[in-house]
């Protein structure tokens, strides 16, 4: 059996994940990070992408209310690429309590949250989509966040730094002796090949998934899995990110990133943290709810519907919901159950993922024995593309392609542009829809970390816009076909990658969908007689 | 603007030209409005019938016309079911246009061809153009498929390897594949096709090739050859590396329905139907179940047609024709019932032998395709209803959309032709 070694073991590559990763590997502490899947595999590729200034939780959870905005003005300036600042606004409408706003206004005002009453007249006009029933308005500083470019942003940085990182390996064993942590074993998902790794600490940021990796340990560590439902359309519908002005709800957030917007959600316990299936109905009662918001939502396009799992924590309860915190839970196993080496990270949100990271590392740091102060606010966690750069990337990909491409690429750009001027028949676009040239999908397939067409996809965003992967998905499988993990079978490659869009357009399948769906049939079946394909 | 007309056909897809063909025959005054260019243009440009044998849903049928008459016995809610009479004659008739142009549809003595396509699969179909019909798939012993390297859309490797695995070839079958260039930067399909009907270009193609020609060669290529539907640049390339030359299926854009859409529609007009395209119909007037008006917008100006008959060509959700809402389905123009399956409109799979329900979503209709209420009554008495539009066939898993768009189109020009006559 393979062997490795290192001082502590991460179990899970969320956005928690691995900003204790990078935490660790910035105080010189060695790392490696086991993900059963690819990064982002759970929760933190799977919610709004919104980066909170707290004023949602400003009433109920004045704490996790104060720590988002301190968050929220330390990943603006260590993450400029992963952030955009739409800024965001609370709406009052006719039917909302006027007393919620005063508590709210004074509750924002506590912790911090800079939060400022807008003109009504002057937020329809610059947003036409929103209700004419508002009766008041605040702008807040929410921001839109690309959860996946901040996650790969932890791990390159940690791995500046050493880490090491295994995506596609399961946790199958945790090894103790006389109540204390003495290592792990990990079976490859893709190869079936088990790997050793000795370590002092395990630290469990599992998420939906940190009770099964408790229970591996003998421990019980309850987790409410409360599932949300998410919607895509198609358009940006406001510049500004829109939250209702009441004690949160289902379907109150919209987001906008680029071109789309996501518009949730919905609060469900399930059982299982797999359980990531949006349904038809949840769909339909989200855009109940978000009519009350904007009355035409019901005739703007939907692209996908997408879900996620919220792992919830608190002590000594299991029902969900609203009433559950956000906020999360550092559980030290030797104090609560007598096991050395072993803390959990429970709980809390994508919002303040780097703070959780301080506190469980400053907890991993203080029992080994280590006395190194956290770095990560200070240091940048991805370097701004320089003006000169991006200018060479105009010229390669064009102005809109090397704009998106520097976005998503951060710290790669340079490598993406230089293999683009070197081999000119890679700077051809292959996603239009999200502008993605092959130089880049190339870069993707070959950086070591990619072994689906779905990790490209996440890497690259290719397959994720209007025609949802119909005519890229094709494309790249040629264009890869000379990388070793996608050569031989491309109908499980293909049917994988379609399949993946599916159940996504399923629970929105009318009006434009539907017909989208219908040229997608048209070219898979009528076309291709894929349905058959051998 | 007012418009006076015998005979008003809204959609130019395969069954709206088919429509169009037939019922200008008659003599009569035949408009054909088209908000765009119909999907015929994205598809294959092959005409299929009916690709598997219903016994055994795997396996590709022999006699696609005879699978037709056994499937309409137990299935009377197929659009096959009512075009029994002149499916056939419908054919000819396609065939004889196509000749006629010099763009030969060949059938395979009856049977389905079988025929390879860019993905490396293996489709069955009824009629291919000359360019497409690669005769006797099982005995050809080497093939050479050629990409281009502008284009983005082929790769002969993803082909040969896919193909391999099908088992429809000869134990022996050689495949090799080559890149040629054009010499320039990418290109679309239609510059690629546009480009490749300038005999230097063509030259230059032909001598990159001509040192890897071997004997009993059989070349495949992406369906960029030429614009024309005369097959000139296919025929030119083949007579001089003294081979065979084929043009396989690809996703869309791709030149073969393209070409097919054109030769339609330069022979309709020919005929003398008034064509109107980017023109959306917005409306009609219906009195004593009766169409006397229909309302349309085009480049700004409001169109006011009267028509003695209307054809409804207008192609499902993908062409418009058929609009949706979560739960609800409707026929955009006319507001006509849509019959819509009882459970789900979609499968869990993607691509199953099932194939998705909403393809199935339709408008019912009486043995003159005019469309019907519940209770079977027909509900416009001078309104036909054609192609993708009709429900109770799942075209994409059973490979009979060309083949309902052209027998139905057939049918219903045919139909309003004979009116007063």
């Amino acid at each position: 059996m393979l062997t490795d070694k290192a001082q502590v073991v991460v179990i899970g590559g969320g956005a928690t994940g691995t900003g204790i990763l990078r935490d660790l590997a910035l105080r010189g502490i060695s790392g490696v990070l086991i993900e059963q899947g690819d990064l982002a595999h759970g929760t933190s590729s799977r919610f709004h992408g919104l980066l909170h200034s707290g004023a949602r939780y400003a009433v109920k959870d004045k704490a996790a209310s104060k720590e988002c905005i301190e968050e929220n003005l330390i990943l603006r300036r260590i993450a400029a690429n992963c952030v955009e600042l739409t800024g965001g606004v609370f709406i009052q409408l006719a039917e909302d309590d006027p007393e919620y706003t005063k508590q709210w206004i004074s509750s924002c005002e506590e912790a911090g949250i800079d939060c400022e009453e807008a003109d009504i007249q002057e937020l329809i006009k610059s947003s036409p989509v929103l209700s004419p029933n508002i009766t008041r308005a605040f702008k807040v500083p929410d921001c839109a966040v690309d959860g996946f470019r901040i996650l790969w942003g932890n791990v390159n940085s940690a791995r500046r730094y050493g880490a090491k990182v295994l995506t596609y390996h399961q946790l199958s064993a945790i090894h103790q002796v006389g109540g204390k942590i003495t290592g792990v074993e990990v079976t490859n998902q893709l190869t079936g090949e088990k790997k050793s790794i000795e370590c002092q600490m395990i630290i469990n940021a599992a998420g939906a998934w940190a009770g099964e990796v408790a229970t591996m340990a003998g421990l019980e560590v309850n987790v409410i899995k409360d599932k949300g439902t998410l919607v895509a359309y198609n358009h940006r519908l406001t510049n500004m990110i829109v939250n209702r002005l009441r004690l949160p709800g289902d379907g109150d957030i919209f987001v906008p990133h680029g071109t789309i917007t996501i518009f949730g959600t919905t609060s469900l316990t399930v059982d299982d943290p797999t359980c990531t299936k949006p349904g038809h109905g949840e769909v339909l009662d989200l855009i109940k709810l978000g009519k009350q918001m904007v009355p035409d939502l019901e005739d703007y396009r939907l692209i996908r519907a997408f879900a996620g799992v919220r792992p919830l924590y608190q002590e000594g309860n299991s029902s969900g919901g609203r009433s559950v915190t956000r906020n999360f839970a550092l559980l030290d196993h030797r104090l609560r159950d007598g096991l050395t080496g072993m803390i959990s990270i429970v709980g809390g949100k994508f919002t303040t993922f780097r703070l959780m990271a301080e506190k469980t590392v400053d907890m991993a740091a203080s029992q080994m024995g280590i006395n190194v102060p956290c770095r990560t606010a200070e240091e940048p966690l991805i370097t701004p593309v320089e003006n000169a750069l991006l200018e060479r990337g105009k010229k390669v990909f064009g102005i809109p392609g090397a704009k998106k491409a520097a976005d998503r690429l951060g710290d790669s750009f340079a490598q993406v542009v230089e293999l683009a001027e070197k081999e000119p028949e890679k700077q051809r676009i292959f996603c239009e829809c999200e502008v993605v040239s092959l130089a880049e999908i190339n870069y993707a397939a070959q950086n070591g970390d990619s072994f689906t067409l779905g990790d490209i996809r996440r890497k690259t965003r290719m397959g994720m816009g209007t025609c949802q992967g119909t005519f890229c998905s094709y494309r790249t499988l040629g264009a890869l076909r000379g990388y070793k993990q996608f050569a031989g079978n491309h109908r499980m490659y293909l049917t994988k990658f379609l399949q993946k869009r599916w159940k996504g357009m399923r629970p929105v399948l009318w009006g434009q969908q539907l017909r989208e769906a219908q040229l997608s049939t048209g070219i898979y079946s009528s076309l291709f007689a894929m349905e058959r394909m051998k | 603007m007012k418009k006076n007309v015998e005979v008003l056909i809204i959609g130019a897809g395969l069954s709206g030209l088919m429509a169009a063909a037939k019922a200008v025959e008659s003599g009569k005054k035949v408009l054909l409005v088209a908000k765009g260019m119909g999907a015929i243009g994205l598809s294959s440009g092959c005409i299929d019938l009916w690709g598997y044998s219903l016994d055994n849903p795997e396996h590709e049928c022999h006699n696609p016309i005879a699978e037709i008459s056994n499937m309409v016995k137990d299935n009377h809610d197929h659009p096959y079911a009512l075009v029994e009479d002149v499916l056939e004659e419908s054919i000819s008739f396609f065939r004889r246009i196509c000749a006629d142009y010099n763009n030969p549809y060949l059938d395979n003595d009856g049977g389905n061809w079988l025929l390879p396509t860019a993905l490396g699969t293996i489709r069955p179909t009824y009629l291919a153009p000359a360019s497409m019909a690669v005769s006797d798939l099982h005995n050809i012993k080497r093939f050479l498929v050629i990409g281009f390297e502008e284009l983005k859309d082929f790769y002969p490797d993803v082909l040969v390897d896919n193909l391999k695995n099908t088992g429809e070839l000869h134990v022996d079958c050689q495949l090799n594949t080559l890149l040629v260039s054009t010499g320039g930067e990418e290109l679309s399909t239609n510059n690629l096709a546009h480009l490749l009907e300038k005999p230097e270009v063509i030259n230059k193609v032909i001598n990159q090739i001509k040192p890897h020609i071997t004997t009993d060669m059989v070349l495949l290529f992406p369906p960029v050859l030429g614009e024309g539907w005369d097959s000139a640049v296919v025929n030119n390339i083949s007579q001089r590396l003294g081979c065979p030359v084929y043009e396989v299926a690809n996703i869309p854009p791709a030149l073969p329905g393209q070409r097919l859409q054109q030769m339609l529609l330069h022979h309709i007009k020919k005929q003398g139907v008034e064509l109107i395209i980017g023109c959306t119909v917005t409306g009609a007037l219906i009195k004593d179940k009766n169409c006397i008006e229909v309302l349309a917008k085009g480049s700004g100006k409001e169109i006011t047609i009267n028509a003695k008959n209307v054809i409804l060509a207008t192609g499902s959700f993908l062409g418009g024709g058929l609009s949706s809402k979560p739960s609800k389905v409707w026929e955009s123009i006319f507001h006509l019932p849509v019959e819509k399956p009882e459970g789900k409109w979609s499968t869990r799979e993607f691509l199953s032998m099932e194939g998705q329900p909403f393809n199935k979503i339709g408008i019912k209709v009486d043995q003159s395709l005019r469309p019907v209420g519940k209770d079977m009554k027909t509900l416009i008495d001078n309104l036909f209803v054609t192609g993708a539009n009709l429900s109770g066939c799942n075209y994409p898993l059973e490979k009979c959309g060309n083949g309902v768009a052209l027998a139905t189109g057939y049918k219903a020009g045919k139909l309003v032709g004979e009116v007063g006559q």
